[in-house]
């Protein structure tokens, strides 16, 4: 106890190591600020898309009298709300889309729609916690803790301190101890308080907290490896720093090229061209060329299934569907290839902290591949249900009855 | 300048026998090595088979077989992105903004498949590129190398000696300075080997000798730097911590506060966002399919007017098709309002980020970089906007097919007419009016007017160090 208040008061007259707490706890402020304004942005501007969206589409079906028309312009918009987690690690909400707005069109002309932002976002990145306590908190660490030992050989008073203390432990842990526990709560004071706000689940925060600090002991252990060695302390910082470097930047780095060139996936361009093609053929083709593979895919629409005119709605929606079909093997491809890579990338992980960090923030937070990945399937389930409601009304062709709208299926975003 | 010079010889001697410089130097060149033939590869790969791409969407669409007109609006085509020459160096956006564009009647699409959306996660940053490898590491490299450039003389007692020998300080700054400038200069033979290699597959002189001499200047930032931090601290653990807290600063936590800067200041509604707000003022303009659509009963009266006729059918040409160029023309007038809109608070967000760069020569430097190689974000938008124009171009080249060559009674009729059907058909020679397209960056006068700010930005960090060198220099003690 003595010992840690002693550790206490002579971390706090070292003004190196009270600079780089006192950054830690300013870059956590500001990172977790940031995060927070930018989730309430994302929410705001849902809030207000769903309200436009819902008059949109009242306005787009109170303009025509056939069921046909009425599907062709009504949008609904479809969305991946951020989580209470979200403002530590926006992740991938950065380059995938989390917004919609689909109709009963061929979905695939219209999932890979972008909701793009500002590309320099996505390249050069945010400064969100997860990226902090990933990256530059085990940086600070490092700078705080390397010249334990080696400042004090310096000083002279190596020897002399390690003999009075009797066992090295009971000097060195207790001093490196009080720095890394004056670190972590610098990082993560914020981040609770952020969390605090935000209404974050606790189970998910401590989580959160387990994972930076376990992340804060492993760079500790290797600082402790590397500091018990002799040299000085410029020579110990160096080697430290390359280490940091290569776990940090370099592994994730080669780790991200060998995983994309041994997992290729489909060059998406071709699935848009593919299902293009499709639909677009369908016009000159014979009617029964859309007809029989969209008959074998919904038997149930066999008694209704002739086309007699050059145009008919029903007609129309089914060679959307069946160009959705013909790109099928290519989408599974994508999608599988995709989560094959976001497989190799969490095994990949292992091999540094700073990348295991990461991931696992956005695990938590539902902004990792997985969480986009299923956002799509939601969309596609979404609009399944949406082809679902349509065919008996396009099929059947009872009369128009604008009324029956109010039955539309609502896309629910996940709990 | 001879003691100078011998001054940094001794220097350089030095590194080359420190085991700790070599290895360090080995792996960042292996590195930037390996990096450098990746890149290049797969950017030469990317721009053949988006250049065969191209052609081969121009090629489909001439092979159409006769149709209606507007069903070749809807068949729509493509534009690709081709990467220039420098993007081997600095493939800068091309990851993140999708490389290929479909082009339709009645929509602007987004670019779409961006790299990044199926590329492997692994947290902070994006994959390894020569020029993040110059903007991130060679820095940390060279901090290695220099920081005890004449701390290491302080702490052997050399300096006393120097300096009681009459050597003066400012020369041995300016040796230092010089041994620092000798590996500066090893550090830009592979950029210099990417620029040269990049004007050999037609990039400008002008834009590949800035890139070499951006990078340069960075570098040099960075060595007046080190030297100016060995002359003012006095032990080399305080000067390495500094320089390390700096770095840490300006290349990893300053760009990136600049983005989230940018994003809090101006907040540019998403394509989707926007689009919704278009739409409701669309559909104030009409429906372009309908031509009973009272929208365009404004329209009508003057038509029939300027030909004498009194209803539509009496018309010399096909309404519907007068129509569809009309609402075409008022649609993408709107459209390129909106997206003029989107633009231009993009470019102001990245403004704002640029800005940053007087705080971090990391995020000017990478400005510039983009801006020359082509590879930046208003070079993006310009391919946005020439797409744009394509589309524009050859739907209303149809449109205008479809007002001419089709007459009013068949195209009314052919949804339920077979025979009127076959007549609104178009012959398939006509599909020629697509233009050929070819997307090429700036010219080189354009881009580099572009990088003259980031670039002086770090011309400006360079003069400031230099009078911290100097400064520090007169005042140096033993």
């Amino acid at each position: 106890m003595t010992a840690l208040l002693r550790e206490a008061r002579f971390m706090l007259r070292d003004r190196g190591a009270m600079v780089w707490i006192a950054l830690a706890l300013l870059l956590s402020a500001a990172a977790t600020g940031f995060g927070i304004a930018e989730v309430r942005d994302q929410r705001a501007t849902i809030a207000v898309l769903l309200e436009e969206d819902a008059k949109d589409r009242a306005n787009a079906i109170s303009k025509y009298d056939a069921w046909g028309d009425a599907a062709y312009d009504a949008f609904h918009l479809t969305y991946a709300p951020p989580s209470k987690l979200a403002f530590a690690a926006l992740g991938q909400r950065d380059t995938a889309p989390w917004l919609h707005r689909v109709r009963m069109l061929a979905l695939e002309g219209q999932i890979h729609e972008a909701d793009t932002r500002n590309a320099d976002f996505g390249l050069i990145g945010r400064f969100d916690f997860a990226f902090l306590a990933a990256t530059v908190a085990p940086l600070l660490l490092i700078l705080l803790l390397h010249d334990l030992r080696a400042g004090e050989r310096v000083a002279g008073r190596h020897d002399l301190l390690v003999a009075t203390a009797g066992r090295a432990l009971r000097l060195w842990l207790p001093r490196a101890g009080m720095r890394f526990a004056a670190l972590a709560l610098a990082l993560l004071l914020p981040f609770w308080a952020g969390a605090l706000v935000e209404g974050a689940p606790a189970l998910q925060v401590l989580a959160a907290s387990g994972l930076v600090l376990g992340a804060l002991l492993v760079w500790w252990l290797i600082v402790e490896a590397v500091g018990r060695r002799p040299g000085t302390p410029a020579a110990l910082l160096a080697a430290l720093v390359g280490i940091w470097l290569a776990l940090a930047l370099i592994l994730p780095a080669v780790a991200k090229t060998a995983i994309e060139a041994s997992h290729p996936v489909p060059d998406g361009a071709e699935i848009l061209m593919l299902q293009r093609e499709a639909v677009n053929d369908a016009w000159d083709k014979p009617k029964a060329a859309t007809m029989e593979p969209f008959l074998a895919r919904h038997p149930e629409w066999r008694a209704h299934g002739t086309v007699d005119k050059p145009f008919e709605w029903k007609w129309y929606y089914a060679f959307q569907q069946v160009g959705d079909m013909q790109a099928e093997p290519i989408v599974r491809a994508y999608r599988e290839g995709r989560l094959a890579r976001d497989r190799a990338a969490g095994i990949a992980a292992f091999l540094s902290p700073a990348s295991l960090v990461e991931r696992g923030f956005e695990r938590l937070a539902g902004t990792d591949t997985q969480a986009m990945i299923g956002y799509e399937d939601r969309v596609r389930a979404f609009h399944a249900e949406l082809r679902a409601f349509h065919y008996p009304l396009l099929f059947r062709d009872p009369p128009y009855d604008p009324l029956a709208f109010e039955k539309l299926p609502r896309y629910q975003p996940p709990r | 300048m001879s003691a100078g010079l011998s001054i940094a010889r001794e220097e350089w001697r030095l590194w080359a026998r420190s085991r700790v410089v070599l290895l360090a130097g080995v792996i960042v060149a292996v590195l930037l090595v390996v990096t450098s033939a990746l890149t290049a590869l797969r950017v030469a790969d990317e721009a053949e088979a988006r250049a065969a791409r191209q052609a081969s969407a121009e090629a489909t669409f001439l092979a159409q077989p006769d149709r209606h007109p507007h069903r070749m609006v809807h068949y729509g085509h493509y534009a690709f992105r081709t990467p220039p020459p420098l993007a081997a160096f600095d493939p800068g956006v091309d990851a993140v903004t999708g490389q290929s564009i479909f082009l339709e009647g009645h929509r602007q699409n987004t670019a779409m498949f961006a790299d990044a959306r199926a590329g492997a996660d692994l947290g902070g940053f994006a994959g390894l590129t020569p020029a993040n490898i110059y903007q991130l590491l060679l820095p940390l490299l060279l901090i290695i190398i220099g920081h005890g450039v004449l701390l290491r003389e302080r702490e052997s007692g050399t300096l006393a000696v120097l300096l009681a020998q009459g050597q003066s300080a400012l020369t041995l700054a300016g040796g230092k300075a010089l041994a620092l400038a000798g590996v500066v200069g090893a550090f830009l033979l592979p950029v210099t080997a990417l620029a040269a290699y990049g004007a050999a597959r037609g990039e400008p002189a002008l834009t590949a000798a800035l890139m070499v001499a951006g990078y340069g200047l960075y570098l040099a930032v960075w060595a007046a730097l080190i030297l100016a931090v060995s002359l003012w601290v006095r032990q080399r653990s305080v000067a390495l911590g500094v320089l390390i807290f700096v770095w840490l600063l300006t290349a990893l936590v300053v760009p990136r506060l600049g983005i989230n800067a940018g994003s809090a200041a101006i907040d540019a509604p998403g394509k989707i966002e926007s689009d919704l707000v278009m739409l409701a003022e669309q559909r104030k303009l009409g429906d372009g399919h309908n031509a009973a659509d009272p929208a365009f009963a404004a329209l009508q009266k003057q038509v029939l007017e300027q030909y004498g006729a009194e209803k539509v059918e009496e018309l010399p040409m096909n309404w519907r098709g007068v129509v569809a160029g009309y609402s075409e023309k008022k649609l993408t007038d709107l459209m390129n309002q909106y997206a003029e809109k989107r633009m231009a608070q993009e470019a102001e967000q990245s403004r704002i980020v640029t800005l940053f760069g007087f705080a971090s020569p990391t995020l000017a430097v990478g400005a510039a970089s983009r801006t020359l190689a082509g590879t930046d974000l208003a070079t993006h938008h310009r391919f946005l906007r020439e797409a744009e124009a394509l589309r524009f171009d050859f739907v209303q080249g149809l449109n205008d097919l479809h007002a001419t060559k089709l007459t009013f009674a068949d195209d009314a009729k052919r949804s339920a007419d077979p025979e009127a059907e076959k007549r609104t058909r178009v012959n398939a020679a006509a599909w020629r009016l697509l233009d050929d397209f070819r997307f090429v960056p700036d010219p080189a006068a354009a881009r580099a007017a572009r990088a003259a700010l980031p670039l002086a930005m770090l011309l400006g960090w360079l003069v400031l160090l230099g009078g911290a060198i100097v400064a520090g220099a007169r005042r140096l003690r033993p």
